[in-house]
C-alpha cells in the first residue's frame, strides 16, 4: 500500500515540470508501471487522481502503461522472461533460458512518469524549452 | 472514506476523464504539448521523466554510501512476516557477536516499542522507527535514522523492516545484505506466495524448523521453491528459540563481511549498486 505516496511522487515530477515550461495546467499524464512491481495499478490510478484535485492538473487524463519485464544475463542472453509456473503471483522466471545461472531484470520495475500533456498557448508563452516535444495533438 | 463518497468521488473522476478525452479528440479548444517521451525508450530521458521507484533505489544508493564507504559500517537487513522470527534471530546474532563488536540496530514497527526494548536490554544502540501509516521501511526513514547512531563507533549495523512480505520488494534500504526469514508456522507456500520479495534476498531464513512437523509444514518444498524464485539465493534452516542453526547464519554473513572490506578496499566506486547481489535488479 505504498501507491500514495509513489502518486505523490509522481504528481511532485509534474508540477515541477510543468512549471519548467512555463505551463499553467496539466491536461495529461502517462505513467510506466512494471510489471515486477508491488504496484497496484487501480490503486495508483484512484490516489493519483485524487491527488491531482487542487492542483493545476485537477482533473488531468491519467494514463498507465504496464511494462512488460526484460531481463538479461552474464552470458549474453537477454530477453522477457518467463512467468514463474509455481509461484501464487506474477513473478519473473530470472533463471537465464541458455545457460541456468541467474538473470538479471532490466525493465519491469519501474514507476515512471513519462510525459505530462500542457496546453499549447502555455508553451509558446514560453521560451524554448530544451525538451523537444515528441508530439502534438489537436 | 464511505462508499458513497467513493461512488461519488469515482462518478465526477468519470466525467473528468470525458471532459479531457473530449479535448484530446479535438473538440475542445486547447492544443496540447507533450513533454516527455512516447513509446522508444532508447531516446534520452528528458526532463519530465521520473521514475520513482528509482529514485528510491538512489536513496538505497546513498544509505549504502553513508554506511559502508563513509563509516565503514557492515549493514544487514532483515525482513520477513510478522511473528517470523526476525527480533529474536537479531538477539540471537548480537549474542554471537564477536567481543568488541560495536552493533547497531534501526528497527521498523508500524508502532510501539516493544522490539526496540527488547533489543535494548542487550545493550546494543537501538533507533525506533514508528512508520505509523506506511507499512515497511523505506531508505528516506532509515537515513533519518541513522542520525541517531554515531557512526564512526560502529561495526555492524541490523535494520529489522516492518512486518510485511510485500512491499519491501519495492523499497530496498541500502543493506550489504537483506535476510529474508521465514517461518515454518507461515505454511510452505509461503516462498511461492511472495516470490518477489524472495527475489530480493540475499539469504533466506526459514525458521522454527523445529515444528515444522507439528504444523505440517515441508522444509524441503520451502527449499525446492526458493530454488526455483530465486536460483542461486542461500537457504538455511534455523530455530532462533534454540539456537539451532545461528551458526550457519553467522558463517554467511561473515562471508559477506569479508567481502565487503575486500570491496570497501577496492579502487573508488560511486555506490549506486548496493553490494547486496540482488536487490540492485534494477538496471541502474
Amino acid at each position: 500500500m505504498h501507491e500514495l505516496s509513489i502518486a505523490t511522487g509522481i504528481l511532485d515530477r509534474a508540477l515541477s515540470a510543468a512549471e519548467a515550461h512555463g505551463a499553467d495546467r496539466i491536461e495529461a499524464l502517462r505513467i510506466e508501471l512494471g510489471e515486477a512491481t508491488h504496484v497496484n495499478q487501480r490503486q495508483l490510478r484512484f490516489c493519483l487522481e485524487t491527488s491531482l484535485e487542487g492542483t493545476i492538473a485537477a482533473g488531468a487524463r491519467v494514463r498507465i502503461d504496464e511494462i512488460t519485464p526484460q531481463a538479461a544475463c552474464d552470458c549474453g542472453w537477454n530477453g522477457r522472461p518467463q512467468t514463474l509456473e509455481i509461484a501464487l503471483s506474477y513473478a519473473p522466471d530470472v533463471r537465464c533460458p541458455e545457460c541456468d545461472s541467474r538473470a538479471t531484470l532490466v525493465r519491469g520495475r519501474e514507476c515512471r512518469l513519462a510525459s505530462i500533456d500542457v496546453p499549447d498557448e502555455a508553451y509558446r508563452s514560453t521560451e524554448t524549452p530544451e525538451t523537444t516535444p515528441t508530439e502534438r495533438q489537436t | 472514506m464511505t462508499y458513497h463518497t467513493t461512488m461519488s468521488r469515482l462518478r465526477q473522476l468519470d466525467s473528468r476523464f470525458e471532459r479531457i478525452f473530449g479535448t484530446l479528440l479535438g473538440l475542445g479548444p486547447l492544443r496540447l504539448h507533450r513533454f516527455g517521451h512516447d513509446h522508444d525508450h532508447d531516446e534520452p530521458a528528458s526532463d519530465v521523466e521520473a521514475d520513482v521507484l528509482a529514485e528510491v533505489r538512489e536513496r538505497a544508493g546513498d544509505v549504502h554510501e553513508r554506511l559502508s564507504h563513509e563509516h565503514d559500517v557492515f549493514a544487514v537487513e532483515l525482513a520477513g512476516s510478522t511473528g517470523g522470527g526476525k527480533t529474536m534471530l537479531i538477539e540471537r546474532l548480537i549474542e554471537r557477536a564477536d567481543e568488541g563488536e560495536r552493533i547497531g540496530v534501526v528497527v521498523g514497527d508500524v508502532t510501539g516499542e516493544d522490539d526496540a526494548e527488547r533489543l535494548r536490554a542487550h545493550g546494543v544502540a537501538v533507533e525506533n522507527i514508528n512508520t505509523g501509516r506506511e507499512c515497511h521501511l523505506d531508505p528516506m526513514v532509515v537515513a533519518e535514522a541513522l542520525d541517531g547512531f554515531d557512526l564512526e563507533e560502529l561495526d555492524t549495523l541490523y535494520i529489522e523492516n516492518v512486518g510485511n512480505m510485500v512491499c519491501p520488494a519495492d523499497f530496498p534500504l541500502g543493506a550489504n545484505r537483506r535476510v529474508l526469514v521465514v517461518s515454518t508456522t507461515e505454511g510452505d507456500d509461503v516462498v511461492r506466495k511472495h516470490p518477489m520479495l524472495v527475489q530480493t534476498a540475499d539469504v533466506v531464513v526459514v525458521n522454527k524448523v523445529d515444528l515444522a512437523d507439528a504444523v505440517g509444514t515441508s522444509v524441503e518444498r520451502i527449499r525446492s521453491d526458493v530454488g526455483a524464485v530465486s536460483p542461486e539465493t542461500p537457504m538455511l534452516e534455523i530455530a532462533a528459540k534454540t539456537g539451532q542453526g545461528i551458526d550457519g547464519v553467522v558463517d554467511v554473513l561473515d562471508e559477506s563481511r569479508t567481502e565487503h572490506h575486500s570491496h570497501r578496499t577496492a579502487p573508488p566506486h560511486h555506490g549506486d549498486d548496493t553490494e547486496s547481489n540482488h536487490t540492485g535488479d534494477s538496471g541502474h
